[in-house]
């Protein structure tokens, strides 16, 4: 046998073209399960697959709500993000969410009477505050008690909930007047201004994408953003380098829980101009989804998180108008991510022929 | 009199902990055998919502809760089945795959509850659920009869499950190499056995008891079905298994004074004491969080969690 052989060999470098047909792989395999998924719920599947497009992008006025919904998930990606780079698994940026949150909310309680100009980059430095200081507990406790930081930012999470929910009925936060747990409105002047008059679309997104063109340049044109990368690749090379890896373990965190932090205070006060237990559903999860489904790439993240804010809202008008629950896009959102990781199997390898001479 | 209501309170909040306890035990005890075959399974929350879910709605169809028990230890072990094909077979990231099956198990569940019952209106779904067994002779002894005797079945599996998965780990062949493939796996690959066989041996054992945990949760305990009904326990079995530093004697001891704070709490917020419950309920994770601060000279964490073996490494 002269003509050689195919080899299956790992690859170091995965191509960006393999990763990218990975995802859309992923992507397709899904919309077939959610096929499946939908004619197994007895819909129609090519006019509820008609709603989710309409729903997302069908037209001008969806095409902004999906961009407001997209907003916290950039962010949440982006938070994700950083961490990943650095193979710290932060599963808590929900938590940090809602950490930045309920500092933004605190420091507006305190300027109540000031101007826009004071409060809003007031209270976008306290909702990164918050989120930083939670994450960088978890980053602390790793590199300083060697805790797993899965199973701290995961019961950090928890905490943060029990206290907000603490907060909003026995403690001060409440809003008197009303029955549900949420605080009372913000000042007028704490309000995001708007990017596009008449529409929802506020400050937050503005926040988000230059987040994360910030976080792409930080991490490929700095030596600390080297650092990061080096650490994720390997932390062994990296402490013999010279890298103090505890002290890297903490800034990941800081950064990652400061922008998780930032979603929470675009979503009180860009959106719902109160602190209350729903204004995340589960966005710090999605968070990474975007993250992995974007290969851990910052501007990538914004693309992913746009498309996965379309899909929410479009699982909202599909159960409008199909019937189907929107509990279905959140099992797709599993599925992609399953899906993903089974189809990035195939950037690790490369097919290689090798000479049969030997 | 007062003595006499003080100590019937701590009896039943004791006999609550024991109850309660039980799905936490039976899905560490699961979470445990799979971290000792080198696999973290973050999907434990996940696993159980499923098996909670599928242990309801058979139960509903066919009106057999045996039926119900089966369907949930099959799902708790089809749900580790999948787990363990991407990070034994696939060798993907282990904690990226379990987050993924828990939002699966999330949208999943409350997707197929949603569309099943879609037609019922405003009339929740209901089930009979397992009865207290008393355990003749031994139930009538003062105070302990209540706390220990006087419970559900699946409670008696968990505890009997302690011993049981004790002389698994210890006491037997397979045991021995499941240890050793969180240790060190190329000395089983060496004697030509087969490290992913054991570990998928391994993990789908797990499962089913994720799975009989899942069960207890609903047909074990209450009648509907609610969305995210297991409310974080998965997430708890796997701290306890930190907490009990992956042994089994250990487990028991965590999954009962994790289950201590929860009894503690209903019963204060039950009578009504002014106190501020929520921050009870956020203990158990704070606490959580001290105890893997508190570093244990003796971990027996093992060396190899979440490591991929492949062959031919150094």
């Amino acid at each position: 046998m002269n003509l050689g052989s195919l080899k299956i060999e790992p690859r170091l470098e995965p191509k960006f073209s393999w990763q990218l047909l990975s995802a859309l792989l992923a992507l397709a395999m899904s919309m077939i399960v959610c096929a499946l998924m939908l004619s197994a719920a007895g819909a129609d599947v090519g006019k509820a697959f008609y709603q989710i497009y309409k729903g997302a992008f069908g037209g001008w006025n969806a095409t902004v709500k999906t961009l407001v919904m997209s907003t916290p998930l950039i962010l949440t990606g982006v938070a994700v993000t950083v961490a990943f780079q650095a193979k710290i698994w932060n599963i808590g940026a929900e938590g940090q969410l809602f950490a930045g949150a309920m500092m933004a909310y605190w420091a507006s309680t305190f300027l109540s009477n000031s101007p826009s100009g004071v409060v809003i980059p007031v209270v976008i430095m306290a909702a990164f505050i918050g989120g930083a200081l939670y994450g960088g507990l978890a980053g602390y406790l790793k590199a300083r008690f060697a805790v797993n930081e899965v199973l701290s930012t995961v019961m950090l999470n928890y905490v943060i909930r029990y206290v907000l929910s603490y907060l909003l009925v026995g403690g001060s936060w409440r809003d008197p007047s009303s029955f549900y747990q949420q605080t009372p409105k913000v000042a007028e002047a704490a309000h995001y201004p708007l990017l596009l008059a008449g529409t929802r679309l506020h400050l937050g997104f503005m926040v988000a994408v230059l987040a994360a063109v910030t976080v792409y340049f930080f991490i490929t044109r700095t030596s600390l953003g080297y650092e990061i990368r080096a650490i994720g690749f390997n932390p062994t090379a990296s402490r013999f380098k010279g890298i103090h890896v505890g002290r890297t373990v903490v800034i990941v965190m800081l950064i990652s829980g400061g922008i998780a932090g930032l979603a929470g205070a675009g979503e009180v006060f860009g959106l719902h101009f109160r602190l209350k237990p729903d204004i995340s559903t589960g966005f710090g999860f999605t968070g990474i989804i975007i993250a992995m489904l974007a290969g851990l790439h910052p501007i990538g993240v914004i693309a992913a998180a746009i498309l996965f804010g379309g899909l929410v809202n479009g699982g909202i008008r599909m159960q409008i108008f199909t019937g189907v629950p929107t509990a279905m896009i959140s099992a797709i959102e599993g599925i992609i991510l399953l899906f993903f990781l089974t189809s990035a199997v195939l950037t690790r390898y490369e097919i290689k022929r090798v000479k049969a001479d030997g | 009199m007062g003595d006499f209501f003080q100590t019937t309170i701590i009896v039943s909040i004791l006999a609550a902990t024991v109850r309660i306890a039980t799905p936490l035990l039976l899905a560490a005890l699961g979470e445990l055998v799979a971290e000792r075959a080198g696999i973290l399974n973050l999907g434990v929350e996940g696993n159980m919502l499923m098996s909670a879910f599928s242990g309801f709605i058979f139960t509903y169809i066919f009106g057999s809760l045996w039926v119900g028990l089966l369907a949930a230890v099959l799902t708790g072990a089809l749900m580790n089945l999948l787990m363990v094909f991407m990070a034994a077979t696939l060798k993907v990231e282990q904690v990226v795959t379990g987050l993924a099956l828990n939002m699966l198990a999330s949208g999943m569940s409350l997707f197929l509850y949603k569309a099943f019952f879609s037609g019922s209106g405003n009339k929740l779904p209901t089930i009979q659920i397992f009865e207290v067994v008393q355990i003749p002779f031994l139930s009538t002894i003062p105070y302990m009869g209540e706390i220990l005797f006087s419970q559900k079945l699946l409670t008696y599996v968990a505890l009997l499950m302690v011993p049981a998965v004790w002389f698994f780990l210890y006491r037997t062949q397979y045991g021995l190499e499941i240890r050793c493939l969180g240790e060190n796996p190329k000395v089983i690959d060496t004697k030509g056995l087969s490290v992913t066989l054991r570990q998928y041996l391994a993990v789908v054992c797990g499962g089913v008891l994720i799975g009989l945990g899942g069960a207890f949760v609903t047909i074990g305990s209450t009648v509907r079905f609610i969305p995210e009904i297991t409310a974080g326990r998965g997430w708890l079995a796997l701290v306890i298994v930190i907490a009990g530093n992956w042994k089994p004697s250990g487990i028991l001891i965590a999954a009962l004074v994790f289950a201590f704070l929860e009894a503690f709490q209903l019963q204060v917020q039950g009578v009504g004491v002014q106190l501020p419950y929520q921050l009870l309920l956020a203990l158990p994770y704070a606490v959580a969080i001290l105890l893997m601060v508190v570093k244990r000279s003796t971990s027996e964490e093992p060396g190899r969690l979440a490591v991929p073996y492949f062959r031919g490494e150094r």
